[in-house]
């Protein structure tokens, strides 16, 4: 039935031809294109400190999404955002050591009814709603004070360095997303490591 | 079994990552998870098929190039595999596409999609006149908290908010700190925030009304007024406040928040979404095509097993290797054709060995034959029914002095042609064999170099069993010396019973003869005593002359035993020569003796006797017109069999007329005036006593050459010689005593 009162359709003579069309042209834009410099995550600013014997984090991050990815969010697609933190114990004559780890995940959410955008804190489960998605991400550009490690597990004659990175999770896109995403740079969102001494 | 197993497992493994991948395309939650690595297994299942698929086709086209056994059948069936397999996948895939297609733009309608759209706006739109309402509330509230300092409004705040039902109630500073906060829910510590743009906003002094999601499925009205300070000293303060939105109306919001907001994933997942489907669709197609190409070649090497096993048998029991053995195959048609097989050259190696026994038994027989027709006395020969030589023995060579086996297949005309000496031969028995006689004897005699031959030839056509059919066998013999034998016994025989008969009566009549002399001579006139005197002599020179005769054939009818020993026969015929040389005839002599001789056994007394009386005959053959030349030639003779000593006496004189060539070395037979006519017929006699032969031809410049053999000392030949000879002599002996 529904098929019946489809009339934007024409029919298609090669449905397969088409479809394998728009596969090979989707690889080959994948590969060939260049980078847009409007979609990327930069770390522009990582500082550390140490309040209240913990060492906390404060960071600064570019997120500038691909058109592609804003029409997904727009359309309804949630959209995790994981930072990656790792503490390395410097040695000079070894490969550093990790000390400790850290994941921080954010979903992103287009709430149609309330037109707002949703980020939610996986860690924290904290959920803040925002009217346009500039703000949603410069929101979500600023760390501030996240508790990275505790003094305790730091020795002071030793030098520490702190790597971040953030990245989009093709992973928990859609299934039918993923090759796609894999395969394009619209999707390939991510930033470089960004690695600084921790401050003692 | 233990591929097939293999080949199950690898299936069913492929089959259920398939089922997970397109269980992980409709989105399920389990396999969600998966779908990357699941789609990596795949793929990477796809390059090692293609690798695998790749190798046998690289090896198939080598051993087809090579034009391995069975690689031709193998390279059909595959090909037939790989289209029947290939083709229905192929139009499934296709219609599937179309389906596929089809079924995606199916579930989207521009109709659909504006009645969600309308839905939306219409859940907007009743909210928002609800907030408009709530609005006034929040702002009366505000104007009441304008003038209460930030450390005294918390009371106020609790109030307002339990009179006006709101959920929470709190007030901002400028900067966004919290001043106040009141909330339905005592567990509540941190109260909703102000967004940054919210905050930006109320700085304008406008209110925000709007819907903000407190959670999955809950929404709730938020207001925002700014109230301005009461105070030019003090500042603005930011009155936020939250409702809750009644159960069912929530429910319904939420329910189409959730329809629009799939809707939504889904139009935009349209095309990943036919990608993805695509995909999985693909894949399960390539690697069902890629997994029966698989199977098409793995049964196909399977199914020519046996069947190269049996061309590679074929041809080897071709090539006469009977005891080729195949492995026994499955339970099926084949194995049953390997089992035939199997049974079939078993017999066959039997039927060979059998074959072979025969044949060995038949080449025993014939090599055994052959022995037999070797040391026969008798000439065999066979004659196709074209009347070709076919076969011969040896002894035919002997015989007729000519080499047979080397004219096979030859018609009796050319080989006549090639050998004019047996012309003769080959006129008797040609008629004989044209007239495809049965059974006939027949009588030849042949002149050659050798001398004359008498054959007797027997001959018979051969029977139909064998392979010469309407062939000809002729035996037969030669029978000279028997002829020769047969003569000189009767010869013998008349000499002696001559001797006996003849001798007898001469002695009284030469005596009576004297007696009439003596006693009557004296008695009578002259004239009648000289008549007396010149009969009476003429009787007794007569009878003494007979008596000579008589005693020459005594001589040839029995002679004594041979003493045989080691001579040196030019010794002998150099005293011989020595007797002749001072004869005062004209003759000239010449000797042309061997050096090398060997010596040969024989009776000295005898060999003497033959000289004499070879020259002696010589002699007398010589006509007195031109002087006579002799010549004496000796030399050693070698030929394949035996070693001889050859005797040449050849003379100048008027040579031996042909009719007398016949009987040339029989007694009497003389072509002189005077002579007993025993000389040849002795010379022979000792010569065949001697185990030798004797012959005579007329030379061409004129006289005649008389040729004996005589063999070298070989003691075995003497002692038959001498054993086969002394009992004959005996015989003779003791008839003539």
């Amino acid at each position: 039935m529904l098929a019946c009162i489809n009339p934007a359709k024409p029919k298609q003579r090669w449905p397969m031809a088409r479809s394998l069309r728009a596969l090979s042209l989707g690889i080959l834009i994948a590969g060939f294109a260049p980078l847009s410099q409007a979609a990327e995550f930069k770390v522009r600013s990582v500082a550390t400190e140490l309040r209240d014997n913990v060492y906390v984090l404060n960071a600064r991050i570019n997120y500038t999404f691909s058109d592609e990815a804003q029409r997904a969010l727009q359309s309804g697609i949630p959209l995790i955002i994981l930072m990656d933190i790792g503490v390395e114990r410097q040695r000079s004559w070894l490969w550093n050591k990790e000390v400790a780890t850290l994941q921080q995940g954010y979903l992103l959410l287009y709430h149609a009814l309330t037109k707002k955008y949703i980020i939610n804190n996986l860690n924290s489960g904290a959920q803040h709603n925002y009217n346009s998605l500039t703000a949603t991400l410069s929101t979500l550009g600023q760390v501030t004070n996240l508790p990275l490690i505790d003094k305790g597990l730091i020795e002071e004659d030793e030098r520490y360095q702190v790597n971040l990175r953030v990245y989009l999770d093709i992973e928990s896109l859609p299934a039918p997303m993923r090759p796609l995403a894999y395969l394009s740079s619209d999707w390939r969102l991510s930033s470089d490591w960004y690695s600084w001494p921790l401050q003692q | 079994m233990n591929g097939t197993t293999v080949v199950a497992i690898m299936f069913v493994l492929l089959l259920s990552s398939l089922y997970l991948l397109s269980g992980a395309t409709q989105n399920s939650i389990l396999f969600g998870r998966l779908y990357s690595v699941l789609l990596g297994i795949n793929i990477l299942a796809i390059v090692l098929m293609i690798a695998l698929i790749g190798n046998n086709i690289y090896q198939m086209i080598k051993q087809y190039r090579a034009r391995v056994t069975g690689s031709r059948l193998t390279a059909r069936l595959v090909v037939m595999f790989v289209i029947l397999s290939v083709t229905p996948v192929s139009v499934v895939y296709y219609f599937s596409l179309e389906f596929l297609q089809r079924g995606i733009d199916s579930w989207f309608d521009v109709r659909v999609e504006d009645a969600l759209k309308d839905a939306l706006e219409l859940s907007q739109a009743s909210l928002g006149i609800r907030m408009h309402e709530l609005l006034r509330e929040v702002e009366d509230s505000g104007k009441q908290i304008q003038g209460v300092p930030d450390g005294l409004v918390a009371p106020s705040l609790n109030d307002f908010r339990s009179s006006a039902g709101m959920a929470e109630l709190t007030l901002f500073s400028a900067s966004g700190r919290i001043i106040a906060t009141s909330s339905k829910e005592t567990g509540r510590l941190v109260p909703q925030g102000l967004s940054d743009t919210n905050y930006l906003k109320t700085q304008q002094s406008r209110p925000e009304i709007g819907l903000i999601p407190i959670s999955d499925k809950e929404l709730s009205i938020r207001i925002a007024v700014h109230i301005p300070p009461s105070h030019p000293v003090t500042e603005k303060r930011i009155l936020q406040a939250l409702y809750d939105i009644p159960e069912r109306i929530n429910n319904l919001a939420a329910s189409v928040q959730t329809a629009f907001g799939d809707y939504n994933e889904l139009a935009y997942m349209r095309l990943p979404l036919k990608y993805s489907f695509i995909l999985t669709l693909s894949l399960v197609l390539l690697l069902s095509i890629l997994t029966a190409i698989w199977a098409a070649f793995y049964y196909s090497r399977r199914m020519v097993a046996p069947i190269t096993d049996l061309v590679e048998g074929t041809q080897a029991v071709a090539a006469g290797n009977y005891d080729t053995r195949l492995p026994p195959a499955s339970r099926d048609e084949l194995g049953q054709l390997v089992k035939s097989f199997n049974e079939m050259t078993r017999k066959i190696a039997l039927a060979d060995d059998a074959a072979r026994l025969s044949q060995q038994q038949m080449e025993q027989q014939n090599a055994y034959l052959e022995v037999v027709l070797a040391h026969l006395s008798s000439g065999v020969l066979t004659f196709d029914d074209e009347h070709h030589l076919h076969s011969s023995n040896p002894t035919a060579f002997q015989i007729l002095g000519v080499p047979l086996h080397e004219n096979y297949g030859l018609a009796l005309a050319d080989i006549a042609s090639n050998y004019p000496q047996i012309q003769q031969f080959i006129d008797v028995i040609q008629p004989h064999l044209s007239n495809n006689e049965q059974e006939w004897h027949d009588e030849v005699t042949l002149f050659s170099g050798a001398g004359r031959q008498v054959l007797m030839c027997r001959g018979t056509s051969l029977p139909h069993t064998i392979t010469l059919q309407g062939g000809h066998m002729i035996v037969f013999d030669d029978i000279t010396n028997l002829q020769q034998a047969q003569r000189n016994a009767a010869w013998g025989e008349v000499a002696r019973r001559l001797a006996h008969e003849i001798k007898n009566p001469l002695t009284p009549i030469q005596l009576s003869a004297e007696r009439l002399r003596r006693k009557y001579l004296d008695t009578m006139d002259a004239e009648d005593a000289e008549v007396l005197d010149r009969s009476t002599h003429t009787i007794v020179q007569q009878v003494q002359t007979l008596k000579e005769m008589v005693k020459a054939f005594s001589d040839y009818a029995r002679m004594p035993a041979l003493q045989l020993q080691a001579i040196d026969l030019n010794t002998i015929i150099a005293e011989v020569y020595e007797l002749y040389r001072t004869n005062e005839s004209r003759t000239r002599f010449s000797l042309q003796l061997d050096k090398q001789l060997p010596l040969v056994k024989a009776d000295v007394g005898r060999l003497r006797q033959l000289l004499h009386n070879l020259i002696k005959n010589a002699l007398e053959a010589m006509d007195d017109e031109q002087p006579g030349q002799i010549r004496l030639i000796t030399q050693a003779v070698e030929d394949a069999r035996s070693q001889y000593i050859e005797l040449q006496i050849e003379d100048n004189g008027p040579g031996i007329p042909e009719d007398v060539f016949e009987h040339l070395f029989e007694p009497y037979v003389t072509t002189k005036p005077k002579g007993s006519g025993l000389g040849l017929a002795i010379v022979k006699k000792i010569i065949e006593e001697h185990g030798g032969m004797i012959r005579a031809e007329n030379l061409p410049e004129g006289g005649v050459s008389v040729i004996l053999r005589l063999p070298v000392a070989s003691d075995e030949r003497i002692t038959d010689t001498d054993s086969d000879s002394e009992p004959q002599l005996e015989t003779n002996n003791d008839a003539a005593a």
